[in-house]
């Protein structure tokens, strides 16, 4: 399908903003996106995540007979495939220009700058090498594909092992995983792109490109350096005229960019090294985030009450007898009980007053500062007594006085309650004073059972 | 400044139309849609296993003996006397394509196009030279469409003073099937905005001009700056439409204006929430059926 055209003022507003040193996602001229790096069960196999660009990485390899004239070195073979869902504009069948330079600059960054040691790969002098094919494919295009593309692949070389070879004489032998541990390539240094985009005639320069702002771009510079601040390619694309110290300051720019992005590397084949050892689960199942929140209501979810009036049972025992004044609980459902009637609802008031909602096994972080017992004779409608439990969900949820700051967690995973409009009115108690309740501001962290009695 | 912020909500279902009286025959690619071999085949379904099934999802339609079934959701399909919202993509040599949400794009040939002054020549190779300075890549017009080529592609023209390149104002896309055919499409809305309609789902929202000047072939735009309140109108007759989309109510000019005034009390930018959306579909809802019933 064809592209679809920018409009006039979305290509005036991106040039404006950039004139102003503002881009759309909020990040500096020299901001990289988030760079994500994720490995797959098989040795080789990783997946990059430039912001939303996704390229996935395959690095295999075979034995082959050398070419002629290099009788001595293995052969490498670098494939970048524009897969269609990347973009409604990728068609299969259709080489563009795009794919064609993408590769040749991909070829140039890592080939021609002699990263892999190709002598290494060598089995047999002029009989058997090895053939180490590097394939990308594009999963989807949210803008500067060379940069992501560049460390999929040096990633997944890095990240690729080999089988192992003897050979005695004349004799190889080709080990299998299983025999002998399979060998990394020799890999000399990591060659990483950065792509810098022009704009107004080389006035503006932004680093790491997204879609919107390619498309508005006037010219493309393309840096491939290793952290030993060597240059192993540059490009210029475009037709724009670059002043020498523009470029030169591209490549300072280069130098800091590409350093952060090695760093990022190691740590993350240092982890996948640590995870496989340590025998955990790695692949590209675990590294999905399984925790999502979709919705705001969850379903009811069945839960076991049987052992509730039991627990009920215990606390009440435990405790000291109560007052008179406390009716005994009334079981209304199973899940549902009631002890006395609540005193009138001060939410709205802001006032002193609490609400338990306690329920057997919700174990979710919710701390609590402090309670502060207004102990007053005058306030007499602290108390309340009414045990509902509120089953939606497995949660527990307790908040406060006023003044207590209320801290629920962060985590995600939580969920959240709707909480029921109070169904039974709260009558004020009579003449209950609060001295009792003393007893209760003890602080104890998360998980809290109090149960408030009036005294009389 | 105040932020307002929102948790994710579980979808709800579309609420059934109140009272359709004819229940549409969706079906989906693989369904069956009948075993009876006495009909022939339409666009969308083909021939497998002595029944006959559908290869698009949409509605079935049938016309004595000839079955097919429309989609829903498809790009623009031209058809003669359709008015269409189009952006110049590329100046060709004596035509300029049209990007019209189709499959292929459209084509408005030199000479399908009005002159300055609204002369009846032969085009010379001045005109040819000159294209450039009538439409630009990237600017919008609006045009009939006159006829369509064997291979489904469009070839338009704006031979009337009502179309031509369109200035200032707001182009909404939205899915070419919910636009209802009717016998206009250019409106005047009594609200204070003008809005084009356009068949293959492109909408172009614009102040109503002043006067209906002599139009130079429409070529001329208008740049003068757009008062406030205008821009409210527009932009709420745009939030409207975006609310009547979601909601996929069949957009023509007495549900938008129905939706403008049920939308009035609240504030532009809070038409765009999901709760304020229903309840302003809703009673959109209501009158129209009122009105037809």
């Amino acid at each position: 399908m064809k592209e679809t055209p920018l409009s006039n003022c979305e290509r005036r507003f991106l040039l404006r903003a950039i004139e102003e040193k503002k881009r759309l996602d909020g990040r500096q001229t020299y901001d990289y996106r988030n760079i994500r790096i994720s490995f797959g069960t098989d040795y080789g196999c990783c997946i990059v995540e430039l912001g939303k660009t996704r390229v996935l990485g395959q690095v295999s390899c075979e034995l082959v007979s050398p070419k002629l004239n290099r009788a001595t070195e293995g052969i490498l073979f670098f494939n970048l495939e524009l897969s269609q869902m990347a973009a409604p504009a990728f068609e299969p069948g259709r080489h563009s220009d795009l794919l064609v330079k993408l590769n040749r600059l991909l070829e140039r960054c890592l080939r021609n700058s002699k990263c892999i040691d190709t002598e290494s790969l060598c089995v047999v002098a002029g009989e058997k090498v090895w053939q180490i094919r590097v394939d990308l494919h594009l999963l989807n295009h949210d803008g500067n594909i060379i940069d992501a593309a560049s460390i999929a692949a040096i990633v997944a070389l890095c990240h690729f092992r080999r089988p192992d070879v003897s050979v005695q004489g004349d004799e190889v032998t080709l080990y299998t995983p299983e025999e002998r541990d399979p060998v990394p390539l020799s890999i000399h240094h990591m060659p990483i792109c950065v792509s810098f985009a022009f704009f107004q005639q080389g006035t503006y320069l932004l680093v790491d490109p997204n879609e919107r702002e390619e498309r508005v771009m006037d010219g493309l510079l393309v840096i491939a350096m290793n952290k030993h601040r060597e240059i192993c390619t540059i490009q210029s694309s475009g037709g724009i005229m670059l002043l020498k110290d523009q470029v030169l300051r591209c490549s300072k720019i280069a130098g800091v960019k590409v350093a952060e992005i090695t760093e990022l590397i190691l740590k993350a084949l240092e982890n996948d090294q640590k995870v496989r050892k340590e025998g955990g689960k790695f692949g590209f199942a675990e590294s999905i985030a399984n925790q999502r929140i979709t919705a705001f209501k969850m379903e009811k979810a069945p839960i076991d009450t049987s052992d509730v009036e039991e627990k009920a049972e215990e606390i009440i025992a435990e405790a000291e007898p109560p007052s008179e004044v406390v009716s005994t609980p009334v079981l209304w459902t199973p899940g549902t009980a009631q002890i006395g009637e609540g005193v009138e609802n001060s939410w709205g008031d802001l006032e002193d007053s609490e609400k338990e909602d306690d329920e057997g096994g919700g174990d979710e972080a919710i701390i609590l500062d402090s309670i502060k017992m207004d102990t007053g004779v005058e306030v007499s409608d602290i108390g309340s007594q009414e045990m509902g439990f509120h089953h939606v969900g497995q949660t527990g949820l307790e908040f406060l006085t006023s003044d207590a700051p209320i801290i629920l967690s962060d985590s995600e995973e939580e969920e959240m309650i709707i909480l029921e409009p109070d169904k039974n009115p709260k009558k004020i108690r009579t003449q209950t004073t609060s001295a009792k309740q003393e007893k209760a501001p003890s602080k104890k962290p998360v998980k809290r059972r109090k149960k408030k009695r009036a005294a009389n | 400044m105040a932020m307002e912020m929102r948790l994710p909500v579980a979808r709800k279902p579309l609420s059934e139309r109140l009272g359709r009286d004819t229940k549409k025959h969706l079906v989906v690619p693989g369904d069956t849609i009948t075993t009876d071999t006495g009909f022939m085949r339409g666009h969308g379904t083909y021939m497998g296993e002595e029944k006959l099934i559908a290869s698009v999802a949409g509605s079935v339609e049938r016309v004595n003996k000839l079955i097919c079934v429309k989609a829903l959701k498809t790009r623009y399909i031209g058809e003669v006397g359709d008015i269409v919202v189009g952006r110049i993509t590329e100046v060709q040599q004596k035509r300029w394509k049209v990007e019209t949400n189709s499959r292929l794009d459209s084509v408005l040939l030199l000479s399908s196009m009005n002159l300055p002054g609204g002369e009846l020549r032969r085009r010379s190779a001045e005109d040819e030279l000159a294209m450039r300075g009538f439409l630009q890549e990237g600017d919008l017009i609006s045009a009939e469409v006159q006829a369509v080529f064997s291979d489904g592609a469009v070839s338009l023209h704006t031979r009337s003073l009502k179309y031509g390149k369109l200035g200032q104002g707001v182009l909404v896309q939205v899915s070419p099937s919910l636009v209802r055919r009717q016998k206009t499409h250019l409106h005047d809305l009594p609200c204070g905005a003008s809005v084009i309609l356009g068949n293959n789902g492109f909408i172009w929202i614009y102040p109503t001009p002043e006067h209906k000047e002599e139009e130079a072939g429409g070529f001329i735009a208008n740049l003068e700056p757009v008062s406030l309140a205008d821009r409210e109108v527009i932009s709420r007759l745009r939030n409207c439409i975006i609310s009547l989309v979601t909601q996929r109510m069949m957009l023509y000019d007495t549900s938008i204006l129905y939706c403008y005034e049920a939308s009035l009390p609240h504030q532009i930018k809070d038409i765009l929430k999901p709760e304020i959306m229903e309840e302003i579909v809703m009673e959109t809802r209501q009158r129209l059926l009122e009105q037809e019933g």
